[in-house]
């Protein structure tokens, strides 16, 4: 079998791509994880509550991209912090099955919510870039692409320097390595845990509204997402930042060529088979545990 | 300022629906250094708790500086004044000294940070030297000094402490003795549990004894340490002698 070696670049450039978008969720998956020491099941409704308030707010904007993320991560932004302060402020540190429950209670009735108001067709949505992008040689890729990818990639840089030189980000870390020492030195863990929640909506709005120009935006989009970033934050070695970002990109990349080679059946196992294999060879995760580490 | 530093006033606290310390009363006076004496389980760790407010309060009142604090969260009482460092490795471990530090300073204002974390450098200049490790590299005697620094950034006028030398070397349990003095003589009232109990009555003005979860002795720590039930319960005296 001969592979054609643009196809290749092709599938790699578009693997890195949607590996970003995996990294935002699975990062914000792990920051909430890290300082309540929940799962948040609702995670890919934030996802999808990001791509639908980009589907609406570029209309409205006149199609011009950076004004629409902007308001889809205020909007993530917003439905974060309501979930946190009407529901994830009572669950306590040691009840981790009711946080099950009720994030898991929270993501279906999102989903239904906006299944009821929109219908479950496929929006389909449209920029001020269209399908315009790069032509390098037989290999294209458009900009709508690239934009999600450096926006991803900048975001990681300064969640970086937020958790390394904030007090704001400290705080965070500080909780997720020990709670009380955190009390210790005075810190209030409910308003860590708030921002902390606001914080990883945050990427996940953004992560939604690079996606919606990339693909079809339904209710159901970020339904199973959730799994995949559960499935990566185990892989990148719980509660391990850096970890979660590369591990979601080797997905983001292993998908991609499986889609481009296989069936596309397989592209959606495979991330369940990675990480049985990778707790079945580390059962800790790839990446050194816990406490929330940078590096 | 001429009445107790900290007055506890018949304090029950524990946690869930346990109390475990009931009806607790004692006064200490500012400046004084009082060690809390009781076997495993007697329920000292927990009253330390309640004086910071990281557990169950039942009933009672604690009074700070006059003011009752029993019902203010731990970061409420900090400001005021009230330092707790509680038992063994209580950092943040994959921080370094540098970031721990900095951590300590969370209730203080940005520009003030740099100047206390001078002041206790001044006091700890081991912590200059691991600067750049990771807490949870550090050894036990180093971590129980950066967590005594991270309290100290404050400058409490209360500082409650859980057992500060355990698991170290005598001549560091020395050492820790000797810098809890030092804080001491510059006007901070420190309340201690210790298992090195010999060691800690040594520096100590006063002692109070519990037992299960209740006041069994109260007086000036050499008459304490004197009692001959409480030579024989704590002190490692002649328990062999005794009991024929």
């Amino acid at each position: 079998m001969s592979v054609d070696p643009l196809y290749l670049v092709q599938l790699t450039l578009n693997g890195i791509t949607l590996g970003l978008l995996y990294a935002l969720i699975a990062v914000g998956l792990a920051l909430i994880f890290g300082v309540m020491e929940i799962i948040n099941f609702a995670h890919g409704e934030l996802l999808m509550v990001g791509a639908f308030a980009m589907s609406f707010a570029l209309p409205a904007m006149g199609l011009l991209y950076w004004p629409s993320v902007a308001v889809a991560i205020l909007a993530t932004m917003i439905a974060g912090l309501v979930i946190y302060e009407t529901l994830l402020v009572r669950l306590r540190p040691e009840e981790f099955e009711r946080s099950i429950l009720v994030t898991l209670g929270v993501s279906i009735i999102v989903l239904h919510v906006v299944q009821y108001l929109f219908t479950a067709n496929p929006r389909l949505v449209d920029t001020q870039y269209g399908f315009d992008g790069i032509q390098i040689g037989a290999i294209r890729i458009t900009f709508t692409r690239i934009i999600g990818a450096l926006a991803a990639a900048v975001a990681f840089g300064l969640l970086y320097v937020v958790l390394r030189h904030t007090q704001f980000g400290r705080a965070m870390r500080a909780i997720a390595q020990n709670r009380e020492a955190a009390l210790m030195v005075g810190i209030r863990p409910r308003v860590v845990a708030r921002n902390a929640v606001v914080l990883a909506a945050g990427l996940c709005g953004l992560a939604g509204a690079a996606l919606a120009p990339l693909q079809p935006v339904t209710p159901g989009m970020g339904q199973f997402l959730i799994f995949k970033a559960f499935a990566l934050v185990i892989i990148g070695g719980l509660g391990n930042i850096p970890g979660a970002i590369v591990a979601a990109l080797g997905l983001g990349l292993v998908e991609s060529w499986i889609g481009g080679f296989f069936e596309i059946a397989w592209q959606e196992g495979a991330v369940f088979v990675l990480m049985i294999a990778v707790l079945l060879l580390r059962p800790d995760g790839i990446f050194k545990r816990g406490a929330m580490r940078l590096g | 300022m001429s009445g107790p530093a900290l007055s506890l006033v018949e304090v029950t606290a524990g946690y869930g629906n346990n109390p475990i310390v009931r009806a607790f009363s004692s006064d200490l006076a500012a400046g004084s250094i009082t060690t809390l004496i009781g076997g495993n389980g007697a329920g000292k760790s927990t009253l330390l708790r309640a004086i910071y407010g990281t557990n169950r309060f039942f009933s009672g009142r604690i009074l700070f500086r006059g003011e009752p604090v029993e019902r203010l969260p731990p970061w409420r009482r900090l400001r005021l004044g009230i330092g707790f460092v509680p038992q063994g490795r209580c950092n943040f471990p994959a921080m370094s000294v540098a970031e721990n530090l900095k951590m300590g300073c969370y209730t203080l204002p940005a520009a003030a940070h740099a100047a206390a974390i001078e002041r206790v450098i001044g006091l700890f200049p081991i912590l200059r030297e691991r600067w750049r490790i990771e807490a949870g590299n550090l050894s036990g005697g180093e971590q129980q000094v950066l967590e005594m620094a991270m309290v100290l950034l404050l400058e409490p006028s209360l500082l409650l402490l859980d057992e500060p030398s355990l698991g170290l070397s005598p001549r560091m349990q020395g050492d820790v003795f000797a810098t809890v003095q030092r804080i001491a003589a510059s006007g901070v009232t420190v309340l201690v549990v210790e298992q090195n109990v010999r060691g800690a009555l040594m520096i100590s003005d006063r002692a109070l004894v519990m037992e299960q979860g209740r006041k069994f002795m109260e007086g000036p720590a050499d008459e304490v340490r004197n009692d001959p039930r409480i030579r024989q319960a704590y002190l490692g005296g002649n328990i062999q002698h005794t009991a024929a």
